[in-house]
């Protein structure tokens, strides 16, 4: 296969990854950082028994290395999907990593939120629910789509390490073509399709963080 | 004026916070509130105002006693009922709390999306409202494009959207200017006046006080030491901190020898005296000199006190000038037209 081909088929894994493993984590992690939230000691709720195990794990799954997540959930991925070589189930474990690091950061966002305006909320006669819908969600949305794009970046650097799990991906590609047989051009060309990914999400990440702030 | 149903009865609550050997933050305080009237509830930083209009919205519960709305115990409802009544009773803050992602109307429609308003109600309701407090022109603004002044109405609008029967407002001067005050200050006595709702405020500001009130709670250390009506406990104070909190009022108010001779109808060859109180608003013309010219009359300036800040104009000046309805109207109006704040001190007759 020409070195182009290979190039563009690793672009396109880890596109799939990132953008993939950040919309599953998104789906996972805005729910649970909004139960983090308001099962905290600032929240609407304060329910310190599903708090502090659920904070304990968040934090705890957050400190293992990647690669080890990776190692530790092959029976997970494996029991999910069937197998676990490949970039689909590469994309697990990123997933996972991924949903982690949003739930924080949306806890984190929602926390930030001024008090005074979740008690607009409560002596409006509003809901949980209401409020968070209506006011914290909306009032932290800046903050979260922030967030968001540093995870995803976060999960750029992951995903080099899907060479592991045969996920494939450009940070697989610079190791085995560019380090182990020293092709110092590809590494380079590899550095720069990474950096302008990098830029790309972060200035579309800029710019919609920039359109909720006001 | 229609006469809603906003009886409010507070009936000896006490409160005080999880803290060692912490005195209490309120004790014991008991007034009423009829429908229709205004109660300032005044008192030094530390007093416990803030904490009693707390126990007032449900934002804290009192560890005894009785808050009576409409005739039903507030601290004994359950979570779903007392939802419902607090939709009666509107708050306004000092910080004003909007959300800044939301326009002028999307602020105002919050409440109404709440209870799940159809869409064209919410409309109606939002544009009238926002007419009602003269923002009608901002209503696709974001807050962070308004003043000062313009948010506390915005917060007033979405107090008032609902049907509310009565409106607590938390120190909602603070963040104003002097001139603003008194625009937001007008607005809340037309608001009752026309829509019948019940106001209690709590302020640090005895001008607030006496512009606003009928009735007026001294609260000192977590406890009422003085009520009344403004009248009876501003002309006979009987606590020292009443007293202290309306020395503050004479501060800023008359020179001391006037206010021995000021009476309230103007008889002939009296002189009027206006005080004139200049804001953010106020035009960089020479007013005093104009008028002088215009109306070729001498004009007494008796006291003052302006500072500039950029190329507005603050303060306040206690003019007097020979009194005729007529030409005193006129020159009322033409200060007015050039936005300073008016008001009529009284009468006096220098000799």
């Amino acid at each position: 296969m020409a070195l182009t081909d290979l190039v563009i088929k690793a672009l396109l894994e880890t596109v799939l990854m990132v953008f993939g493993s950040t919309a599953f984590g998104v789906l996972m992690g805005v729910p649970l950082g909004v139960v983090l939230y308001n099962a905290s000691k600032k929240g609407l709720q304060p329910r310190r028994v599903l708090y502090q195990p659920l904070s304990f794990l968040v934090n705890g799954a957050r400190s293992i290395p990647y690669i080890i997540l990776t190692v530790l959930l092959i029976p997970f991925t494996r029991g999910l999907i069937g197998t676990s070589i490949g970039t689909g189930s590469a994309m697990i474990p990123l997933s996972i990593a991924a949903g982690l690091l949003v739930a924080r950061c949306v806890e984190d966002a929602l926390q930030s939120v001024p008090k005074g305006l979740s008690e607009v909320g409560i002596s409006l006669g509003a809901s949980p629910l209401q409020i968070i819908h209506k006011i914290l969600l909306p009032e932290s949305m800046s903050s979260i789509i922030a967030g968001i794009t540093t995870v995803m970046i976060n999960i750029v650097g992951y995903s080099a390490m899907a060479g592991t799990v045969g996920g494939g991906g450009l940070g697989d590609l610079a190791i085995r073509y560019g380090y182990q047989r020293y092709d110092i051009v590809l590494v380079v060309l590899i550095v720069v399709i990474l950096i302008a990914l990098v830029q790309g999400i972060q200035m579309v990440g800029q710019w919609g963080s920039n359109y909720y702030r006001r | 004026m229609p006469r809603l149903n906003s009886h409010l009865v507070v009936d000896r609550i006490s409160k005080s916070f999880l803290k060692a050997n912490q005195e209490k933050v309120l004790g014991d305080i008991s007034f009423e509130v009829e429908p229709s009237k205004i109660l300032g509830i005044i008192g030094k930083s530390g007093a416990g105002k803030s904490t009693l209009l707390r126990c007032l919205n449900g934002l804290e519960k009192p560890d005894s006693g009785r808050i009576l709305f409409q005739d039903q115990d507030l601290t004994k409802l359950s979570e779903k009922k007392f939802r419902a009544l607090r939709q009666k009773i509107g708050v306004v803050f000092q910080s004003f709390n909007l959300l800044s992602g939301r326009t002028v109307f999307d602020n105002v429609a919050l409440p109404l999306e709440f209870l799940k308003c159809p869409v064209a109600e919410r409309q109606k309701k939002v544009d009238q409202i926002l007419g009602l407090v003269g923002l009608f022109s901002k209503r696709n603004a974001y807050p962070s494009e308004l003043s000062g002044g313009q948010r506390q109405r915005v917060a007033i609008a979405r107090a008032l959207v609902v049907d509310t029967a009565l409106l607590l407002c938390d120190e909602f001067t603070s963040a104003l200017d002097p001139h603003t005050t008194l625009e937001i200050l007008e607005l809340l006595k037309n608001i009752n006046k026309t829509l019948g709702i019940a106001i209690v405020f709590v302020t640090h500001d005895i001008n607030v006080v006496k512009e606003l009130a009928q009735d007026v709670c001294v609260l000192d250390q977590g406890r009422i030491v003085e009520k009344g009506s403004v009248e009876s406990v501003f002309t006979n104070p009987k606590h020292s901190v009443t007293k202290i909190l309306l020395s503050e009022l004479l501060k800023n108010d008359l020179p001391e020898f006037l206010q021995h001779q000021l009476h309230s109808d103007g008889l002939e060859n009296d002189d009027v005296v206006l005080k004139l109180i200049f804001g953010t608003q106020t035009s960089t013309k020479p007013l005093i000199a104009n008028l002088i010219q215009k109306w070729n009359i001498p004009v007494n300036i008796v006291s003052g006190s302006l500072d500039h800040i950029g190329k507005a104009t603050f303060g306040h000046l206690v003019i007097s000038l020979k009194h005729e309805e007529g030409t005193t109207e006129n020159i009322v109006n033409y200060l007015r037209a050039h936005h300073v704040a008016v008001e009529r001190a009284g009468y006096i007759r220098w000799r």
